[in-house]
């Protein structure tokens, strides 16, 4: 049984949905979706809950993170209940919920406190770079080893808890026998979306958004690769070189059409951005331009004079690892792949 | 008996012809007895034939006239006009039907419909030989109408009918003016309070000369019939001298020891037995309410202004109709429907309105400050198993808007509406939407499933299986259960009791037909206009109103009424008065007549239907049915079933 809670409505409102309320029960935004089936049935089902303030339904749900956003729903509500809209806040706030330090969830409801991380983080380095007096050479090999350590670092405190409790809220909770070889058969399914996304193909005509995204996914990757394994900024083999210019580029060329796109509104799907949506884009972006023109400054050697840059670069980087990675919108992209896991790992061990 | 008749058949530009061999009808019939002359028409109703008809009635001296082609319901008025045009009584035209009951009815049989035609023409015939020329009968009206009521209904319609001339006497049965709509403040649509309508009303009601209200008034008999109803009204009085608002009247009323529910605020407050008016009830005064007052006189000792030698008035008026707009009772639960009377915080729709209105900054129930209001739809109406079938139709809006009223009123308050389907029709539905909007929560359940109040400890719960969302059972706690009641039909209304008004099965007055005639009752002279009716929200009331008052100023306003003359008529020699047709007529037409020894029914003109009810009753065969004789109708079956 379900307990009533019209203030859900009001909480879920700081995670950037509005109006969702309006909608009548019509239908039409599960009738246009195309990611919707006979098993997973939503976005309708989504909204009637938050409407009720079902709480406890939400967390256990999968289906926030089946949907890709598409805006079909949205365009289609004869309410302008933006379920869409809806979807995406209640991925949010779910995040918030796997969370276990909560910091997830200040972060989505307040820009200020986001704000106020960066600023520390800048202070940080800055105070860092001050202590040991501006060497450049210093600054560099702390801020590679930071990339490593930050890395194993979030993903163990941080990651790794929350997957396990969003584990533990949509499959274990409820008390089902899950046997061990279901989730062995169903790993394939969380590789396969993780790298590929390739749900994204079945909303119509968002072919082109899915080939960005997958670039964006693969050339942040191999960046993220070239930077901390191959050591990009002190290589000297020509080949690793060229290939962290063209990742670095990718990045900051693929993200800075999606700032755009979410400046000029032109789809449904960017319509409304977040705070967080905002963050997202154009840390990404500064991070590509940023490592390209490090890059670029190293090798026609006026890097020397130009420390600030590299810690511009720095900064951007940490504020992206410690606030953006761990409880920001990067999150997404892992429990969308866990989701789809899941998903898989249910209807495995129920057939 | 007419000699000299006119036939005419028409081809109906092949919609008869091509199945009635018109040539044989013709051939047939131009021999009948009485014929002077037939002829075969393109088109009977075109005007060519009209204007031929007209010469041929004075060229060839014709009595009666029949017209063979489509459905009286076309064109019998059309002949009875050209007939009357060429100086012959409308009555002498009779109409025959080949078209609609012939050829179009039996287009698979082309002889079987020629034989249908001609015996339809010659039974036609043979009623014209025997028809009788008749006046329609004229009564005189007086110009003046009675409305039982003043609530809105009863004064818009008292106002338009003084407008337009007419003495109009309001008979109101509470002290005060306003009925249903003093209860209510912010009104839906215009965001009028209903004291400032009520006020509107009043103003114009008393500033007009042609307007005579009684309020303590109630019908106590009538007599009459259309055109002149005579009432008895009783005027009770309020025994206090002027109306003044007095610093001792205050003081009366707080001496008074009587203390009663008072029904403007459904008991949650008490009143005395001596009151004052409550905001948006007319006109400011006090009152002392004669049913609960023991005399014990403090009140007079202290205000001077009461006078308790006010006695009981009788007074008759007459009137040419009497509209009447008495209204409607919210629907009281049965004890333990929805925890109603046995879980402390259940109320209905009007009172949390009253509740609200009476309430400051925040919203309280005995003492509890309301955060979760539940309301249940469709309490009293609806039923599946109860009496009342019918849609209530004001109660979803009401109930939206006052949920949104609230909400804007006391922003903490929550609103739930367990629905069994929303139906705010119409312009109401933007109420639907901007409730949605400010997140008030809907839920609907089944008619067989139908939401829970339970209390457990001193908590109350609200429980529905909701079929928006895949019938998942769901569970509120409730600050306060607020039952969305039904107008029912108002008890204890003397006129209608009076006037024998007919009610339909919900028991509302009923109207002669729901569509076409929407005001008028089986009742000449009488009309009906607002929640009497049955359930409407105040646009409704109003045009009904207005629409009433049109159709009782068309009885009354010439000072004269034409009746159809087809009505009952008794042979005064043959009858022996044995009660029969009294006992038989659905109206009170027949009256019993005595003259010297000689004792016989008379049927009165002005409230015969001529339903022929009495006819066949009728022991000696006395009653006969004008238009509709013995004689005629004989000839006619003897036609029809010759060979």
């Amino acid at each position: 049984m379900g307990t009533l809670n019209a203030k859900f409505g009001k909480k879920l409102a700081k995670y950037g949905t509005f109006d969702f309320s309006a909608c009548y029960n019509c239908g039409n935004c599960t009738a246009v979706c195309s990611l919707t089936d006979q098993e997973e049935s939503f976005p309708r089902n989504m909204v009637r809950y938050s409407v009720l303030g079902l709480e406890d339904e939400i967390k256990s749900s999968l289906k926030p993170w089946l949907c890709y956003y598409c805006g079909d729903c949205s365009a289609y509500c004869p309410q302008e209940a933006f379920p869409g809209e809806l979807m995406m806040s209640l991925r949010r706030w779910l995040t918030s919920r796997y969370d276990w330090t909560r910091l997830a969830g200040l972060f989505y409801r307040s820009v200020i406190w986001n704000i106020i991380a960066f600023l520390l983080i800048a202070a940080g380095v800055i105070t860092y770079a001050f202590h040991v007096n501006f060497s450049l050479e210093h600054v560099m090999h702390v801020g590679h080893l930071f990339e490593i350590v930050a890395i194993a670092a979030v993903f163990a405190i941080i990651l790794m808890p929350n997957i396990v409790r969003m584990w533990w809220f949509t499959i274990a909770k409820s008390g089902e026998k899950i046997p061990v070889k279901a989730y062995l058969i169903s790993l394939r399914e969380l590789f396969l979306h993780m790298f590929t996304q390739k749900r994204t193909l079945d909303c119509e005509k968002h072919t082109f958004r899915w080939l960005e995204h997958l670039i964006l996914v693969i050339g942040y990757l191999t960046l993220l690769f070239t930077t901390v394994f191959l050591d990009w900024f002190s290589a000297r083999n020509k080949i690793v070189i060229v290939f962290g210019y063209i990742v670095s580029g990718l990045v900051f060329i693929v993200t800075f059409h999606f700032v755009f796109n979410r400046i000029i509104k032109s789809k449904e799907v960017s319509r409304f951005s977040h705070h967080s949506d905002w963050f997202f884009v154009i840390w990404l972006f500064f991070m590509g331009i940023t490592a390209f023109v490090v890059r670029l400054y190293i090798d026609i050697n006026i890097i020397e004079d130009n420390l600030w840059l590299y810690l511009v670069h720095l900064i951007i980087l940490v504020q992206w690892a410690v606030i953006i990675v761990p409880f920001g919108k990067w999150t997404h992209f892992l429990y969308r792949s866990f989701a789809m896991y899941f998903k898989k790992v249910l209807t495995s061990a129920n057939q | 008996m007419k000699k000299k008749i006119g036939v005419y058949i028409c081809h109906c530009g092949g919609n008869i012809s091509d199945y009635v061999d018109v040539e044989k009808v013709y051939a047939e019939v131009r021999n009948e007895k009485g014929v002077a002359l037939a002829k075969i028409t393109m088109f009977a109703c075109a005007d060519a034939n009209q204007k031929e008809m007209e010469a041929d009635i004075p060229e060839k001296d014709l009595d009666g006239v029949v017209v063979a082609s489509c459905s009286p319901q076309l064109h019998l008025t059309t002949f009875r006009a050209v007939v009357e045009r060429a100086g012959l009584n409308k009555y002498d035209y009779v109409h025959a039907n080949i078209r609609e009951q012939g050829s179009w009815a039996h287009s698979d049989n082309k002889s079987g419909a020629t034989e249908n035609a001609i015996h339809v023409v010659k039974a036609a015939i043979a009623k014209v030989r025997n028809a009788e020329s008749l006046e329609p009968i004229k009564i005189s009206s007086v110009k003046a109408v009675a409305v039982i009521g003043a609530g809105v209904s009863g004064m818009r319609s008292a106002i338009a009918l003084a407008k337009a001339g007419c003495k109009v006497y309001i008979i109101e049965r509470d002290h005060f003016v306003g009925g249903r709509v003093a209860q209510w403040e912010n009104l839906f649509s215009t965001n009028e309070t209903g004291e400032e309508i009520i006020k509107r009303l009043y103003n114009d009601t008393i500033n007009n000369d042609n307007i005579t209200l009684y309020t303590g008034a109630q019908v106590l008999s009538q007599s009459g019939n259309i055109g002149s109803y005579r009432l008895k009204v009783q005027i009770n009085p309020g025994f206090v001298r002027n109306s003044v608002y007095s610093y001792e009247m205050d003081e009366a009323i707080s001496v008074c020891p009587i203390k009663i529910p008072d029904l403007f605020n459904f008991g949650f407050t008490q009143r005395k037995a001596i009151y004052r008016n409550h905001s948006g009830q007319l006109p400011i005064m006090a009152v002392i309410d004669d049913e609960n007052c023991t005399r014990c006189g403090d009140c007079e000792k202290v205000c001077k202004d009461i006078d308790f030698s006010q006695q009981k008035k009788e007074i008759n008026i007459e009137v040419g109709s009497v509209l009447v707009a008495s209204g409607f009772d919210t629907y009281t639960p049965k004890n333990n429907e929805f925890g109603y009377c046995v879980i402390d915080n259940v109320i209905t729709l009007p009172q949390l309105k009253r509740l609200v209105a009476m309430s400051d900054r925040h919203l309280e129930y005995k003492g509890n400050r309301i955060k979760n209001i539940a309301y249940i739809y469709c309490v009293g109406s609806r039923q599946l198993d109860g009496e009342n079938k019918y849609c209530s139709r004001y109660c979803c809006t009401a109930a939206i808007h006052t949920a949104t009223e609230i909400r804007r009123k006391y922003k903490e308050i929550n609103n739930y509406h367990f629905t069994r389907g929303v139906r705010t029709y119409g312009k109401q539905e933007i109420y639907y939407s901007e409730a949605l909007k400010m997140g008030d929560v809907f839920m609907q359940s089944f008619d067989n499933e139908l939401p829970e109040v339970l209390q457990k400890g001193n908590k109350t719960f609200v429980k529905i299986k909701d079929i928006l969302t895949e019938q998942k059972e769901l569970k509120l706690q409730a600050d306060l259960v607020v039952l969305v009641t039904s107008m029912v039909p108002r008890d204890g209304i003397s006129v209608n009791d009076l006037f024998k008004l007919p009610k339909g099965r919900d028991g509302f007055l009923k109207e002669i037909h729901l569509k076409l005639r929407p005001v008028e009752t089986v009742i000449d002279g009488i009309t009906i206009a607002g929640c009497c009716q049955g359930p409407m929200n105040l646009t409704e009331s109003v045009n009904s109103a207005l629409s009433a008052a049109t159709k009782s100023y068309s009885y009354v306003s010439k000072g004269e009424l034409e009746l159809e003359p087809i009505i009952a008529k008794v042979d005064k020699e043959a009858c022996t008065w044995c009660d029969a047709c009294f006992k038989a007529c659905p109206f009170d037409a027949i009256i019993k007549v005595e003259e010297g020894f000689k004792v016989f029914a008379r049927v009165s003109d002005s409230i015969c239907k001529g339903c022929g009810m009495c006819l066949p009753v009728c022991p000696k065969d006395a009653i006969e049915l004008n238009s509709y004789t013995n004689r005629e109708i004989e000839e006619m079956i003897d036609m029809l079933a010759s060979d």
